[in-house]
């Protein structure tokens, strides 16, 4: 356990070295959460849309942006990299689980962009659309855990499309279409835009728990609501998980070290 | 002056040839990346044709077919652009690592020869998917006439904000992160309704960060079209083009050579 708490330490202050691309990501996230206020202010005329309220929904974008910005750190561009390099072959001969490892390794990255979007997300829905109506303190333990299981769950996801290297030439359309299938099944517009019969579904998948999932609570939590999400979040985190052990595993058979 | 003009015009297509047919050799990728960022560009569309669907009626005087139209320009000016100028995001890093030291050594000009050395082959994706678009939502003749010509005053504009951040690297030191946040204020502007902001955004939108000029005013000029607005039109990004140019060129006389050793292949 401490060789993976050490690779966190590290990855933390890698993350504090590179200012200039944190400052970029603030940037664009300010962006994004301005583009989307402007929007939905527009959209919005008192009235509620699909049941969110234009307050609810500026704190929707601003809480499923924050998911994207703190799990994508870049795993499956590494994991890509690392296969189709060969860079790989060096990794299997240390001492830990290389799916581990990795998750260690970004584990710092991640914890430093929970820090600094969390403050932004909250700075920023406060700006732009001002305090929740309504919102329980009882709830930040729900939503806390809601939030790590989605970015534990997209990670895991996203690795194991980088591992698929291992057996495509070129696996770039799996990442496009799972990045999109988040896209549009959460990120940006909650799944109640969405029909009666597309919503029965999607409440279920890990696209819309990744992101739909932990802003829903935040937005209009209910202990209900909460202990559908969580569990569902849990089975699918373990099954992210499993799902790069497998796609690793067999991978890793496929590996030929020739020296050099 | 003309010459120069033409020769640089030849080069410019001796690189997109030469890059075509780099590209070429590695069909399966370079189709997977073309469909990929189709797709990208189409769940766009699923988000707006759901919002649309949802609320019944236009959002700030737009309607569905206006704000694809807004993609279907962004997206073939943007793909133009970098299928020509790909190694405008490079500006930066080039002058940070001395590697414009080799387009230096050469007897053309070193923005030009830098900038159109690379072609991006998701670029094509981007510049198909604007066209593929344009006939799904089966356009009227007066947005073809305007998607024809905006396309050129997207890229051009596209070109020069990416070219003119970048170049203030020459000046201030590395501003590679400025560069590139511009580069996508201008992708994420110009995707949107133009209604939709209001008061220093609008304005610097549609004077120092002439990013409404992209999208937004060929799409009033679908339904108001004046010749004063499109030499409007023209002037700005011509004009743009000057001022980037100009900026790095006058940049260009503080660059500080490296002694990088390059090979290009």
């Amino acid at each position: 356990m401490s060789k993976y708490l050490a690779m966190a330490g590290i990855s933390i202050k890698n993350s504090l070295v590179y200012r200039a691309n944190v400052t970029g990501r603030i940037i664009f996230y300010f962006v994004f959460i301005f583009v989307f206020f402007s929007l939905w202010s527009m959209v919005y005329s008192g009235n509620e849309i699909a049941g969110y309220s234009l307050r609810q929904m500026i704190w929707y974008v601003c809480m499923t942006e924050l998911v994207v910005f703190c799990s994508g750190s870049g795993i499956f561009g590494i994991m890509n990299h690392e296969v189709k390099s060969g860079e790989i072959a060096y990794q299997l001969v240390r001492p830990w689980n290389y799916v581990y490892k990795q998750f260690a390794s970004m584990l710092g990255n991640i914890t430093f962009s929970a820090l600094v979007f969390t403050l932004m997300a909250i700075i920023l829905g406060m700006v732009f659309a001002g305090p929740l109506k309504g919102f329980n303190a009882a709830a930040i333990p729900f939503i806390v855990v809601s939030f790590l299981l989605s970015i534990a769950m997209n990670f895991f996801f996203l690795m194991s499309l980088g591992l698929l290297a291992f057996y495509f030439e070129e696996n770039g359309p799996f990442y496009f279409i799972y990045q999109k299938l988040l896209f549009v099944f959460g990120m940006l517009l909650p799944i109640e835009f969405l029909p009666l019969w597309a919503q029965g579904i999607l409440r279920y998948l890990p696209f819309s728990l990744i992101t739909w999932g932990p802003a829903k609570m935040v937005v209009d939590f209910s202990y209900g609501y909460a202990m559908e999400i969580i569990p569902l979040q849990i089975i699918w985190c373990i099954g992210a998980i499993a799902l790069a052990q497998f796609v690793f595993s067999r991978g890793v058979r496929k590996v030929n070290v020739h020296g050099g | 002056m003309f010459t120069e003009v033409k020769k640089h015009i030849k080069l410019i297509f001796k690189y997109f040839t030469f890059n075509l047919s780099a590209i070429a050799e590695y069909r399966t990728s370079f189709f997977v990346q073309v469909f990929g960022m189709a797709l990208n560009n189409a769940s766009f569309a699923f988000f707006w044709w759901v919002l649309f669907d949802k609320l019944g009626g236009g959002i700030g005087g737009y309607g569905f077919r206006d704000v694809m139209f807004l993609w279907a320009v962004a997206s073939t000016g943007f793909g133009l652009a970098h299928v020509f100028f790909a190694n405008m995001n490079n500006i930066s890093g080039m002058i940070m690592t001395g590697e414009l030291d080799t387009y230096l050594l050469q007897p053309k000009n070193p923005l030009i020869n830098s900038i159109a050395a690379r072609m991006s082959a998701t670029s094509w994706g981007d510049f198909l998917y604007g066209i593929i678009l344009m006939l799904l939502i089966k356009a009227s003749g007066m947005m073809w006439i305007m998607f024809a010509i905006s396309i050129f005053t997207a890229a051009i504009l596209i070109t020069s904000i990416a070219v003119a951040g970048h170049s203030l690297t020459f000046y201030f030191g590395n501003m590679e992160a400025v560069g590139r946040t511009l580069w996508e204020f201008t992708i994420t502007f110009s995707i949107y309704p133009e209604t939709i902001f209001r008061g220093p955004v609008k304005a610097l939108i549609m004077t120092a960060l002439p990013i409404g000029f992209i999208t937004h005013i060929p799409l009033r000029m679908v339904y108001n079209f004046s010749w004063g607005t499109l030499f409007l039109l023209l002037g700005v990004a011509i004009t743009y083009a000057l001022f980037a140019f100009a900026l790095y060129m006058f940049g260009l006389k503080r660059y500080e050579s490296g002694n990088l050793i390059i090979t290009r292949m």
